[in-house]
């Protein structure tokens, strides 16, 4: 160095070294956020000892004990607008559509005992049991117990086209319920739409059309359980003489009120 | 580089309820700084930019413990040259650090003849060799001042002490760099 750097010299010289200095060629986030996700939790929690392994159960059991306490309590179903109180069955929006879960029972199709007729329903559900006359007799019938149903299966045919359940046209389920003892809770997904619709009764029924739907009753024991709508496809809920009622069929709105309103 | 106390403010609120993609446009504004921070202190360009990214991600754990209305930046660089001192520790130390700088890179200075370009690069890598002969704590601070322009209150923030530490804290090593510079000016004569 053949002269001595003067002060300003040195100065300029640091700021120049300054703007030549070496600088990430690319972006750093993907990696930091890779390490960020290595580590795991994030800090609020992290210090509690929280790990995000833990949130999925942690939610899920909020989750129940919010559905749960929707069933319980009347007074909190009531105050939610987009609560629909049927007796016995309450229908409210979910942010995702839950994975269908596994039913077991007693037959691999459907639950309870099969019975030979309606009226035979009845005496073993301990409340009367309907049919459409709209779709006439149904081609069997099952009773479970616990909770207390009725299902009314009809097999596909020319006006009941074939549902998710091969050879299965429409199911009906009837149960008996009540706003302080409901048994089905009703959980819709972002797919899914719902509609208030009268039927000619004047009796107010609710129309789900779209994904497949999953929803929560109560068993014996007096547990919250979840179950999924057999045929994943449309629906319509409508109560009568504290009897809720359930048709699911791949038919049309209209249709579906149709055979509602011909419930005898 | 500069600092956006306000566009960071926000960014930092919503990084701490959890929104990461705040936290990566932090990332981006600052990796440049982070870098620069980490690589005066190790002197390699890998370890400084590994650093730099745990710098980050520890900063990303410790948010919750930022103060509201702290500036970020020195606040950053703080945790990034912490990083970067535990590393050079760990490698074992070494009496100086071997700086380099990408001589190739344009940078406004074209209005110079070539003889005088030639003589501003020579001054570069003697003031540059001088660096890597300085203590650490020295080096830090020249950088925070003339490499990236932090304010006297950002020094503070960054280096961890008083304000009025940091204007003899600099005035201190850039006596000790011109001491390194002339005694060596003095051996090439």
């Amino acid at each position: 160095m053949p002269e001595r750097l003067g002060e300003r010299d040195l100065e300029q010289t640091l700021s120049e070294i300054g703007a030549r200095l070496d600088r990430p060629a690319r972006d750093m986030w993907p990696a930091v956020r890779e390490r960020i996700a290595e580590r795991g939790a994030r800090p609020w929690w992290s210090g509690i000892g929280f790990d995000g392994r833990m949130l999925a159960p942690v939610a899920a059991t909020l989750a129940m004990i919010l559905v749960a306490a929707f069933l319980l309590t009347p007074d909190l179903a009531a105050r939610a607008a987009e609560v629909l109180v049927l007796p016995g069955a309450q229908i409210f929006r979910i942010s995702t559509t839950p994975t269908p879960m596994p039913t077991t029972g007693a037959s691999v199709l459907f639950p309870g005992q099969r019975v030979a007729s309606l009226s035979e329903a009845g005496r073993v559900a301990g409340f009367s049991a309907r049919e459409p006359a709209a779709l006439g007799t149904p081609d069997e019938i099952y009773v479970e117990l616990a909770p207390v149903r009725i299902t009314l299966v009809y097999r596909s045919r020319s006006d009941l086209p074939v549902t998710a359940l091969p050879g299965v046209g429409a199911l009906i389920v009837e149960f008996k319920g009540s706003l302080d003892a409901p048994i089905l809770g009703k959980a819709i997904g972002p797919g899914t739409t719902l509609e208030a619709v009268p039927l000619s009764s004047g009796n107010a029924a609710y129309w789900l059309a779209g994904q497949p739907h999953q929803f929560f009753y109560r068993d014996a024991t007096g547990n919250i359980q979840p179950d999924t709508l057999r045929l994943a496809g449309n629906t319509l809920l409508w109560d009568a003489a504290g009897v809720t009622y359930r048709l699911e069929a791949q038919v049309t709105r209209d249709e579906a009120v149709r055979i509602a309103s011909s419930f005898r | 580089m500069e600092g956006r106390p306000a566009e960071d403010a926000a960014l930092v609120e919503r990084a701490q309820h959890g929104d990461t993609e705040a936290y990566g446009e932090l990332v981006r504004r600052y990796q440049a700084l982070a870098t620069r921070t980490a690589y005066v202190i190790t002197g390699l360009s890998t370890e400084a930019e590994d650093a730099a990214q745990d710098g980050f991600t520890k900063a990303y754990f410790a948010l919750g413990r930022f103060r509201t209305g702290a500036p970020f930046r020195p606040w950053l660089l703080r945790i990034v040259a912490n990083e970067a001192k535990n590393r050079r520790k760990a490698a074992g130390r070494r009496p100086t650090v071997d700086l380099s700088i990408a001589e190739d890179r344009p940078s406004g200075d074209t209005a110079l003849s070539p003889e005088e370009a030639a003589l501003a690069s020579e001054r570069r890598t003697f003031v540059l060799g001088a660096l890597g002969k300085l203590r650490e704590e020295d080096r830090l601070v020249i950088a925070y001042r003339y490499f990236m322009q932090l304010s006297e209150a950002e020094m503070a923030e960054a280096l961890g002490v008083a304000r009025g530490t940091v204007k003899s804290r600099l005035s201190r090593a850039i006596g000790r760099l011109r001491e390194i510079t002339g005694s060596e000016v003095a051996a090439d004569a």
